[in-house]
């Protein structure tokens, strides 16, 4: 039975596949059953193995989606787009760019010749991330004295002085504009706000909070945008609304899988890149996590004086 | 100027993708774009070799192309991937062909997986490009000639039957000359006779 398994270790596979989905285990006699198991978490594991040794610098997507240069085909430029992927490493030498996504509260302090100080603090929600390559960007949004302010920041803009992240977390949906038609609460921060500290190695957290949404007018049709972090859109809605979205659904969308190619870069291009950049990104995270090290050690003499 | 998507990783294709979609108009949009497509991978994966217009043949090989590399990718265990394969192949039996037959005979493939030919029009004549679109490894007869050395071609044949009829001329006319010259028997001639019977022999 072993020989058996090793000759043909993928029909078993398949087999072992067929039994879990249809939980079969009335058919299989147990010493049967527990090989096949065996040979399933074997290759389950290799599966792993080789997934995470392939992806570890593909996790870099997430936390440095700039480096990615524009799908569009028309827009590429193979030597342009090197050239600014050294740029930012360098402009990351020089300040630290800390890893936030669209639902992190950062505070991003600029050099501004005009205010008192020569500086510029603002704190607020990323309700957005865009742009490759120098041209990154990321909308910073809170509401101060009652009224909604956004800033636009570039970011590997040379007058961004620190950018700080107050809280690291992702939230449910990939764009925050909703929360122009929230209730205040839910876009405003104060700017004495203390930083968040995660310990190492714990994953992004997921901050499920569903905003409320005031009355209509809204600046969007947000029920037509399928989101998940909005709580009470159906009670601003009239039936004609629903209609319309009805008609306005397009389910096929998911299915299109040349519009999902035309919007990615794929696999086999991005391992070129990250091949490129990974190194030195990894550099400068080991340099930054001793500096953060040092500066929580330096904190309590200053209290203390 | 957009930001790549990272929440999805796809294969790269191996062969040229347009920058912009074709929109193969129809009064249903974009559904029935897909519509159309639809029926045209169904058709490919089904028969294997395909006759049809250029523009819809063109647009409908992407979708295949994409279509095999996320079965190869992904496999028949992950879900989204069996909803797409179900979605795009209108025939359920043509999923069980997609997860056990192409996908096994295009594993190991490092080119792409199908080939678009350009198909013979009637010249100075107002029609639509026409295209043959096929699966690779189809079990079909090659459509394209790269042996030109079979001497069953029809141009070989007609050419060996032209070089012997030249011979057969040549062969003639000497046999004539012999049979003039037996009656005077000169050396220099029948010199003449045998030059001219090497040389269709080595050409």
């Amino acid at each position: 039975m072993a020989l058996a398994i090793r000759r043909s270790t993928s029909d078993i596979f398949c087999a072992a596949k067929w039994f879990i989905r249809r939980d079969c285990r009335v058919l299989s006699t147990l010493p049967e059953k527990a090989e096949v198991e065996v040979a399933t978490v074997t290759k389950k594991e290799k599966h792993i193995r080789t997934r995470g040794s392939r992806n570890s610098a593909l996790e870099n997507r997430f936390v440095y989606p700039e480096f990615l240069p524009d799908p569009n085909p028309n827009w590429r430029n193979s030597l342009r787009e090197k050239l600014e992927r050294a740029d930012m490493l360098k402009r990351r030498n020089q300040i630290d760019i800390p890893e936030f996504y669209v639902g992190s509260i950062l505070a991003v302090t600029v050099a501004d010749q005009h205010s008192q100080g020569k500086t510029n603090k603002f704190v607020g929600i990323c309700i957005e991330r865009k742009g490759c390559g120098l041209r990154a960007e990321f909308t910073l949004r809170n509401v101060v004295d009652h009224q909604g302010i956004e800033v636009r920041y570039d970011l590997y803009d040379p007058t961004i002085q620190i950018i700080q992240v107050l809280r690291l977390e992702k939230r449910l949906d990939e764009k925050l504009f909703y929360l122009r038609d929230a209730l205040p609460e839910y876009s405003t921060f104060p700017f004495d706000m203390d930083p968040e500290i995660l310990p190492e190695g714990t994953p992004v957290p997921l901050n499920p909070v569903q905003v409320k949404l005031k009355p209509r007018p809204w600046l969007e049709r947000w029920e037509r945008q399928d989101l998940k972090g909005v709580s009470n859109i159906e009670e601003h809605l009239k039936e004609k609304d629903r209609v319309r979205r009805e008609l306005r659904a397009t389910p096929w969308e998911k299915y299109d899988l040349m519009k999902q190619y035309r919007q990615t870069i794929p696999i086999e291009d991005q391992n070129d890149i990250w091949a490129e950049v990974n190194s030195q990104l990894q550099q400068l995270h080991m340099t930054r996590k001793k500096m953060s090290r040092k500066r929580t050690f330096s904190t309590p003499k200053t209290q203390l004086g | 100027m957009n930001q790549a998507e990272v929440s999805k990783l796809v294969s790269k294709l191996r062969i040229k993708v347009p920058p912009k979609h074709r929109k193969l108009p129809n009064p249903k949009g974009p559904e029935g774009r897909l519509d159309k497509l639809r029926k045209t991978v169904t058709g490919l994966i089904k028969y294997e070799r395909i006759e049809l217009n250029y523009n819809r043949a063109d647009e409908a090989r992407q979708y295949a192309e994409r279509l095999i590399s996320e079965a190869i990718r992904h496999g028949d265990c992950h879900k989204p991937t069996m909803d797409t394969a179900n979605f795009w192949l209108l025939e359920k039996e043509l999923v069980h062909k997609l997860f056990k037959v192409l996908v096994p005979r295009f594993e190991n493939s490092s080119v792409a997986y199908t080939k678009l030919y350009n198909a013979p029009k009637p010249q100075y004549a107002r029609v639509l490009d026409k295209a043959v679109l096929e699966l690779k490894g189809n079990p079909y007869p090659e459509l394209g000639n790269k042996q030109t050395n079979n001497k069953y071609f029809i141009q070989n044949i007609l050419l060996d039957a032209a070089k012997h009829e030249y011979r057969q001329a040549k062969y003639a006319e000497v046999a004539n000359k012999i049979g003039q010259a037996g009656n005077e028997t000169s050396p220099v001639n029948t010199e003449n006779a045998e030059k001219l019977n090497e040389k269709p022999m080595s050409s």
